[in-house]
């Protein structure tokens, strides 16, 4: 299997590597997949509770280089969108600018869930405030 | 045929040494540098050429993605292009998530030190580069058992 110039490019330099602090109110944290499929994102999002702007986000990747190409672009597209912009990121834009494989689709799918699992995670949190 | 078979037996012991060395400082080197990896399949007897390890927390894509110049296997030979772990490897006992990091490197007779010194330092420098964006790794750092997590959200 050959990998698109884009997909190459952010397995080599991954954009926004690493980890939010989980336990601030601020912050969003999305986890999907399972070890057993392969392939595991996790990726948090800081939010300005007045703005409603992404101020940071971050993953971290176990899986393909498609994975970790999907997660990386996501990080990249969410900081400084609203959440309501953010909650507009389709899977298919991700196939789209990285040009994946019918194959690597799945791998834009789970980039898609972790952004809305982290939207709703911070979303639960200011509710239980 | 009779002169094949004449250079066989000639050579074949031979060669099958040097291959046998070869693969065993690859796997010293490996398990020496590097935490957390299972050597798959009988500890001696196995073929000379073959040697199959699963990197805990790193997908075997990615790792393969990261060696360039070097030409493995993520799968069974007979997985190749799918997704799908490695049935050989299954049907061994390997659990799920340890057949998505295995490796399987095939050493021939025309292989050098300097090649096996080389992919030595391409695979443990590119393993420890992708543990550190591994989630996986992180859990495992914190003490959590990724075996215990329920993974809500499978694919």
């Amino acid at each position: 299997m050959s990998y698109s110039p884009k997909v190459i490019d952010h397995y080599d330099n991954p954009r926004n590597i690493g980890s939010l602090d989980k336990a601030d109110p601020a912050v969003g944290t999305g986890i999907v997949g399972a070890p057993e499929c392969g392939d595991v994102m996790k990726l948090q999002i800081k939010i300005n509770n007045l703005t409603q702007v992404i101020e940071d986000a971050k993953f971290k990747t176990f899986g393909c280089g498609s994975a970790i190409a999907s997660s990386s672009l996501a990080t990249e597209w969410l900081k400084g969108k609203t959440v309501e912009e953010a909650m507009k990121i389709k899977n298919t834009d991700i196939v789209q600018e990285l040009s994946l494989p019918p194959i690597k689709i799945h791998c834009s799918v789970l980039a898609e869930d972790a952004i809305r699992s982290a939207i709703a995670d911070y979303q639960n949190k200011q509710e239980r405030k | 045929m009779g002169k094949a078979c004449e250079l066989a037996q000639d050579e074949m012991h031979r060669e099958n040494l040097k291959v046998k060395e070869l693969r065993d400082r690859l796997e010293k080197r490996i398990f020496a540098e590097l935490d957390e990896v299972h050597l798959n399949g009988h500890p001696t007897e196995r073929l000379s050429n073959n040697l199959n390890v699963s990197f805990a927390f790193v997908e075997g894509e990615s790792l393969m993605m990261g060696i360039k110049n070097i030409a493995v296997s993520s799968g069974s030979a007979c997985t190749t292009a799918s997704l799908e772990p490695s049935y050989v490897l299954r049907a061994l006992g390997v659990t799920e998530d340890l057949a998505h990091t295995s490796i399987r490197f095939g050493l021939g007779r025309f292989n050098t030190v300097e090649e096996v010194d080389y992919t030595a330092d391409q695979v443990i420098n590119t393993v420890k580069r992708l543990r550190e964006m591994s989630p996986l790794y992180e859990m495992a750092k914190e003490g959590i058992d990724i075996k215990t997590v329920n993974w809500a959200n499978q694919h």
